[in-house]
């Protein structure tokens, strides 16, 4: 999980968030579809307003998100889970992926209770994009970057991916790579390096 | 005319006047007018009642469908059928001037003294009223007493006979009385007096009628015989129907291509395609020689006030067993009650006494005895925790069980007329507006407690099979009647109106639901009330619209299926919302 600090501007719930039934997953199909857009909708707006990149589902239970205090509703682990599978799925647009400490991908959605996921309020194709788009922007094309200085860098302070999780902007430039954008370094140790061109 | 305009009832039976009681009813019956088919009344079901035939066409049942009073039946006459010609029951009309006469005055508003001599269109003086009834011991003559009255046979003393002092069975005197009233010209018992008619029938020949009174023999175009002006006119009739009994053997016959003229009828045949027309006969010939219809505007029968409150002193001595208590000195306070109410039970022990003395007697005081086991069912209600609905219920239906179809009741035990039957009467009932009954359960009950609120009102007999009981229920789509039969997808099976649709359901809790929005929440609630207004229960809705809990869930269930409710799962239990998850315009926020 990266940052939890509070940004200086609360978070806008939407109107579903005061709505008690929003926390009861509905048995009715159409209902059903309609309340896990919903919610994913929501999940991704939080997280985007909150920085949050991956969520771990046990701990993110008290949280505001699946918790309203004022009308002592919360989500069951159950349904979040639920939710999280379908912002997984093709249907969900794939908004979610479940992190596999064992890095077998089929498993993790299995591994339940203590499973962390990828919250992908921007999914790493488009933090590709969005990295490749920052580095001609600021004229850093040729130049070799360490990862760290992506993220926490001052430069990149302002941008959306500041405070981005280290596996994340692996994957996300692991895309560049593929599409033969960047080259990764690997100078052993700690220095990462990635020269974009 | 002849045939008359039929009301139906909801379920497409005819309704029933006051007092008439239904006693037959037959499937698969055709109309004949003379020896053709009348288009469009070639197929219904064939009522017979103790007032009317009715028939109802089983295609165009409010548009088709005709009644012939009893009382304007001169004879029915019996056909049974040759190859492939079905059996038939003839029905002749009584002449015209005497049917348009007797049309005139409403048939409610005839009594039986009036009524009768105004039917006679003899030039002579018609005989004397008294009826006399026939010991069955020694055969001697009696006068019927002045004072008797069918309707009160029960109650009204008859005195024994004259010649050996033997009392007569009341049912005796009862057929006497009348056969009386209806004035046959033959004063003997009915059965008799139809041998005779049919012996003056064959005697007759050559177009020379003999008089059925004193075998005079009058030339055809006369009505009234010349020597004792005795109505001819019913030989007339029987001579007619004795040459459509040649004509009959040619049918089946062709179909009559112009509309029914009513004024003019010959005779209207009933066509039996699928039996059941021997019963049919025997119960109208019954009827015919019983003539319910004229004990219509009988007095209505003296009631005991429950409470022993007022008691009508006029009816009390009338019906009471001695004539010195007509001058009886008011006699007030506690000495008084007592008084009245060892009045009443000496009242109650003679009119049970003479009620169960024969089967007969108590087939003619039928209705008292049952106003009083009523009331003697309410007394014992009273001594216990009071008189539970169902109870009210089964007591009132008591008087409908006139109304109900038992098996007996129809021919050729044929199982699909019991069954369509058995479903029309259950509509009735259901729909029965003085009953409630739909109403009573919020407009939607169970098949399980329909079946046994409906055994109970049967009184505990005739009891419908759980299995008849459904296969009925299951015919009103069928038989397009106002109810219906809907199995919610738990499997449960109700019964509702069938305005009733799913769709005023809904906007029924959803009229409920959006007043909740202006109704301010009894305890503290967290969400803004006035936009979300409140979840409801199963309970409070089954409270709100007067269901069962059982069906309040599955209505809930209905519309949420319908996506208009969603649910809530909380610590208390499922709450029912107005879909807000659908509706609501997403989180302004985008991805």
């Amino acid at each position: 999980m990266a940052t939890t600090t509070e940004p200086p501007t609360a978070f806008q719930f939407p109107p579903h968030y005061s709505f008690p039934p929003f926390f009861t997953l509905q048995p009715v199909a159409t209902t059903r579809s309609s309340q896990l857009q919903s919610w994913s909708t929501f999940i991704q707006s939080y997280c985007r307003h909150h920085h949050i990149f991956s969520l771990s589902l046990i701990d993110a239970l008290s949280t505001p998100l699946f918790h309203n205090t004022t009308l002592s509703r919360q989500l069951s682990l159950r349904d979040a889970k639920a939710i999280l599978t379908w912002m997984a799925s093709p249907e969900g647009g794939s908004r979610a992926e479940f992190i596999s400490s064992t890095g077998n991908k089929k498993k993790a959605v299995d591994e339940g209770e203590g499973g962390r996921v990828w919250i992908y309020w921007r999914r790493p194709e488009e933090w590709a994009a969005q990295l490749e788009e920052w580095v001609d922007r600021t004229g850093q094309k040729g130049v070799v970057l360490t990862l760290y200085e992506i993220v926490e860098g001052e430069a990149s302070v302002r941008e959306e991916f500041a405070g981005m999780d280290m596996e994340l902007l692996r994957m996300s430039l692991g895309v560049c790579v593929k599409r033969g954008r960047a080259q990764i370094f690997s100078s052993g140790g700690e220095g990462e390096g990635i020269k974009f061109f | 005319m002849f045939l008359h305009q039929l009301d139906l009832t909801t379920a497409l039976r005819p309704s029933l006047l006051p007092e008439e009681t239904l006693l037959f009813v037959q499937d698969a019956v055709g109309l004949y007018e003379g020896k053709f088919k009348i288009p469009q009344y070639q197929n219904g079901q064939a009522y017979l009642t103790s007032h009317r035939t009715c028939y109802v066409d089983h295609a165009e049942p409010r548009k088709n469908s005709v009644a012939i009073f009893l009382k304007d039946i001169e004879k029915p006459d019996f056909y049974a059928g040759f190859l492939k010609s079905s059996p038939k029951i003839t029905l002749y009309p009584k002449p015209a001037n005497q049917l348009s006469r007797g049309l005139s005055a409403p048939v409610a508003a005839r009594s039986p003294s009036s009524g009768s001599p105004e039917r006679r269109n003899s030039p002579a003086p018609a005989p004397s009223m008294t009826a006399s009834w026939i010991c069955p011991i020694c055969s001697f003559s009696n006068p019927v007493p002045s004072n008797f009255d069918p309707a009160l046979a029960s109650r009204t003393p008859i005195p024994p006979c004259l010649a050996c002092g033997i009392k007569p069975p009341t049912m005796h005197v009862v057929k006497a009385a009348i056969a009386a009233i209806s004035n046959r010209p033959a004063p003997g018992p009915p059965p008799k007096d139809n041998k005779d008619g049919t012996t003056a029938s064959t005697s007759s020949s050559g177009g020379i009628v003999s008089c059925p009174r004193c075998t005079y023999q009058n030339h055809p175009s006369l009505l009234n015989c010349e020597i004792c002006g005795a109505s001819l006119t019913t030989v007339v009739d029987r001579r007619l129907e004795h040459v459509a009994e040649i004509r009959r053997a040619d049918s089946p016959g062709p179909s009559l291509t112009t509309p029914i003229q009513t004024t003019n009828i010959e005779c209207i045949k009933l066509s039996f395609r699928s039996g059941g027309e021997k019963i049919f006969y025997e119960r109208l010939k019954n009827a015919l020689v019983q003539r319910k219809w004229l004990l219509q505007s009988a007095p209505p029968i003296p009631k005991p006030r429950p409470n022993s409150g007022a008691f009508d002193d006029s009816y009390s001595s009338k019906s009471g067993k001695s004539s010195a208590e007509i001058e009886r000195p008011r006699v007030v306070g506690i000495a008084g009650l007592e008084r009245r109410g060892l009045e009443q039970r000496q009242n109650n022990e003679a009119m049970i006494g003479n009620a169960f003395e024969d089967l007969e007697a108590l087939m003619t005081s039928a209705k008292e005895i049952i106003a009083l086991a009523e009331q003697f069912a309410q007394q014992a209600n009273l001594g216990t925790n009071g008189s539970s609905e169902d109870n009210a219920l089964a007591s009132q239906s008591a008087s409908a069980l006139g109304l109900i179809t038992t098996k007996d009741m129809l021919g050729s035990g044929s199982e699909s007329l019991y069954v369509s039957e058995l479903s029309r009467n259950l509509a009735e009932w259901l729909t029965d507006d003085t009953r409630g009954v739909l109403r009573r359960g919020g407009g939607i009950m169970t098949l399980v407690d329909l079946w046994a609120m409906f055994n109970r009102a049967r009184g505990g007999v005739e009891l419908v099979s759980p299995a008849d009981f459904e296969k009925a229920a299951r015919m009103w789509d069928t038989l397009k009647l106002p109810i219906r039969l809907r199995q919610f997808k738990s499997g449960l099976l109700v019964v509702q109106g069938r305005d009733r649709t799913d769709e005023k359901t809904i906007a029924s809790l959803l009229t409920w639901l959006k007043s909740l929005h202006n109704e301010v929440p009894s305890s503290d609630v967290s969400w803004d009330w006035q936009l979300y207004g409140r979840g409801i229960t199963a309970q409070e809705t089954a409270e709100k619209f007067g269901w069962s809990v059982g069906v309040a869930i599955e209505e809930l269930e209905m519309a949420e299926e319908a996506g208009v409710l969603c649910r809530e799962q909380s610590l208390d239990g499922f709450r029912f919302w107005e879909n807000w998850l659908v509706k609501m315009p997403h989180s302004s926020v985008t991805v």
